[in-house]
């Protein structure tokens, strides 16, 4: 009763004071951008990692056709400096997945093709062509681009091997045959014989998808951890947390009734963001239950914190230097070649992977789970420690 | 109602004790004054009374609670004032007191009421923030009697009220003291805690200097003083002169021999003269 009675008000204190459409508003500003700015599909990778398993007079001549035709030319070779890496390969069609482990750094200079569009004479892609597939595969998945193979049967067939990223959609795959083959004649024998791979074990989730994660992460979590330490500095300067310790209710149940009006808004904000986009095509209990244990864990975070100042004036700098470290495993998120260990240690990195656990059809719900339990226990540590130090510091 | 023995405190940023090994009781139905100027220790001594600072040193009883192991059940028979306003500023006025109300397990008053008791009749629905520093005053006052507490703090509740409303407060106070409320009144105004208070106790630098009845400090510290005012050349002087003090009696004759007396009244010494009496130090 106390506590709903404390949720109340806090709810409409919020609904009186601009922190709560801030959220919301921000909430509807990125819908925005994902539905007008963000393409469900794209071709915009601009670069491409190619292996030929062809005859080299045949190569040479393709190239000289294609340069004849103005569709390419040929440019200085480019160097890369491959970092050691180990990662999987699964294929599409058989399942079959494949280690691959490479411990050396090793560099490489390869054979540069640049890809013009013959009407405007404009580049349009970049091809990198090695001479062997290892490389060709372990190029792909650092720069984070399609690699392909192309290999010809004794009569003559061209057939091609796509490693994919896993965020491509199949007509973006569908498209690259049509890039790498001039007439349509051809490209039905490329589709027949063809063998997608994709590198990593990921599945495919369209650009705008791939977006949400990061995005939910947003105007969830960080908003959350940010706008509990602004209620907390609003009633700070009111002194109302002093009138509220003279209360026989409890200062933990004031601090719930916080979390319930951050609950309140990143449910309608998540909610705003992830419905337009997803429909119906995911598990929403499984997104609540997962929205709730992290709301709760970062607002339990912006509690404790907030518990160490007395404005929000004193406690902006170290709020600022938590909600950058807070955002970077957002650039391995989509930087497949930057994943440092230790970026798994920042809160942030699971609830990204979560995210995209279950936007995938078939993700992995364990991992979802799992770090639910972690982020609820996490959660649970940092409210009680911020409710000690709330109980400590109600001086006058 | 409260024993306090030997209380000291001490605020981590500052190095000088603002509590200094102070001593006292109040009984039951008592109305107690804590009177002394800016910085003595009134408001620490509340807050450590109310729970809200940290026991240091010393024991302290409220209303049959060591303050060194508390429980948050006893606020339900205790009331607390703040110095300085503290209402949600989003929540109107009635909103205020009634959500405070919910969070009492014993019952309470109407919030309504309570509003028009401390003359903010016709603001009910307004919100706290569009009040003026004295309507907030009067709202967190009129808050600490939300749940008819048996002992009430209240610090400083008619400092910035203007003179009607500071007599309501005073009057309100002295209802809740027919009633048998313990009240722990910290002011700088003599003239209410001459009236209300039956005891009141002078705290200057975080001491204690004396704990006595308002009559009883009368009877004792210049209870004939005059006033007198004479012409000295072009100027007029004004001096107060104690009739029990032999060097003040024959200040008197002198001033009644030698100049022009203007007005000369006795009287009974103020609260605040007594104050500066045995402390050597105004009120503010
Ligand atoms: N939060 C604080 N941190 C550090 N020192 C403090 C704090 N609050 C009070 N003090 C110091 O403690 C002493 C007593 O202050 P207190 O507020 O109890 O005085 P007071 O008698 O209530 O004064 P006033 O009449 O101005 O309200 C003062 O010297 C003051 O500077
Ligand atoms: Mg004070």
């Amino acid at each position: 009763m106390k506590l709903f009675s404390s949720y109340i008000k806090e709810m409409k204190i919020a609904a009186r004071g601009f922190y709560f459409y801030i959220e919301i508003i921000f909430a509807v500003i990125l819908l925005v951008i994902l539905l007008v700015a963000v393409k469900e599909e794209s071709i915009s990778k601009d670069a491409e990692y190619l292996y030929n398993d062809i005859p080299s007079e045949v190569m040479t001549y393709l190239i000289e056709k294609d340069i004849n035709e103005g569709k390419a030319r040929i440019v200085e070779p480019t160097e890369f400096e491959m970092k050691p890496v180990t990662f999987e390969i699964t294929n599409q069609e058989t399942g079959e997945v494949t280690l691959y482990e490479f411990e050396e750094e090793k560099i490489i200079t390869v054979e540069t093709v640049e890809r013009l569009d013959p009407e405007t004479g404009k580049l349009t892609r970049t091809a990198y062509i090695t001479d062997n597939e290892e490389d060709m595969i372990r190029l792909s998945y650092l720069e984070g681009q399609i690699g392909a193979t192309t290999t010809m049967s004794a009569d003559g067939e061209f057939s091609y091997k796509y490693y994919l990223q896993g965020y491509e959609t199949e007509r973006l795959v569908d498209l690259l045959y049509i890039l790498h083959n001039e007439s349509g004649e051809v490209l039905t024998t490329a589709m027949d014989s063809q063998v997608v791979r994709t590198i990593g074990t990921e599945q495919l989730l369209n650009n705008r998808e791939n977006l949400l994660p990061m995005f939910i992460v947003f105007t969830g979590s960080l908003m959350g951890f940010f706008i509990v330490m602004a209620y907390i500095f609003l009633d700070k300067g009111e002194g109302v947390i002093k009138a509220f310790a003279v209360t026989p209710s409890a200062v933990w149940k004031y601090l719930i009734s916080k979390i319930g009006v951050i609950m309140t808004t990143t449910l309608i904000s998540s909610l705003v963001i992830t419905i337009p986009v997803m429909g119906t095509s995911i598990n929403y209990l499984l997104f609540l239950v997962f929205l709730i244990v992290t709301t709760f864990a970062s607002s339990s975070l912006g509690l404790l914190v907030a518990s160490f100042f007395d404005d929000m004036v004193k406690a902006f700098g170290i709020m600022y230097g938590f909600m950058i470290a807070l955002m970077i495993p957002a650039f391995s998120f989509y930087i497949p070649s930057f994943d440092p260990v230790w970026l798994r240690f920042f809160p942030t990195y699971p609830m990204l992977q979560g995210y995209k656990e279950i936007l995938l059809s078939n993700g992995d719900t364990g991992y979802v789970l799992i770090y639910s339990l972690v982020f609820l226990v996490g959660g649970l540590v940092l409210f009680a420690l911020a409710n000690l130090k709330f109980k400590k510091t109600l001086t006058l | 109602m409260i024993s306090v023995k030997n209380l000291s405190h001490i605020y981590s940023n500052n190095d000088k004790l603002a509590i200094n090994d102070i001593s006292f009781e109040i009984t039951k139905g008592e109305t107690f004054g804590f009177l002394g100027p800016s910085g003595a220790g009134k408001s620490t001594t509340q807050g450590i009374l109310t729970g809200l600072l940290k026991l240091q040193k010393g024991d302290v009883q409220v209303a049959g609670y060591d303050m060194n192991k508390v429980d948050n059940k006893r606020f339900n028979k205790i009331g607390v004032s703040f110095e300085q306003s503290n209402v949600y500023s989003k929540l109107t006025a009635k909103e205020n007191l009634e959500f405070y109300s919910k969070l009492f397990d014993v019952p309470t008053r109407d919030p309504e009421e309570l509003i028009k008791l401390v003359g903010l009749e016709g603001k009910e629905n307004d919100r706290a923030g569009s009040f003026s520093k004295g309507m907030k005053h009067r709202l967190t006052f009129a808050r600490s009697m939300i749940n008819n507490p048996e002992l009430w703090f209240l610090d400083e509740p008619t400092t910035g009220l203007d003179p009607t409303i500071a007599a309501t407060i005073k009057n309100i106070i002295n209802e809740q003291k027919a009633k048998g409320v313990t009240t722990f009144l910290t002011t700088h105004n003599m003239y209410i805690a001459d009236e209300l208070c039956d005891r009141v106790a002078f705290i200057i630098d975080g001491h204690i200097k004396l704990i006595d009845t308002p009559k009883n400090l009368k009877m004792q510290y210049g209870k004939k003083l005059v006033d007198i005012e004479y012409v000295d050349g072009n100027e007029v002087k004004k001096e107060t002169l104690k009739l029990i003090d032999d060097k003040d009696k024959k200040r008197m004759y002198e001033i009644i021999n030698n100049y022009t007396i203007q007005t000369m009244h006795s009287k009974e010494a103020t609260l605040e003269e007594i104050f500066i009496q045995v402390t050597g130090r105004g009120l503010i």
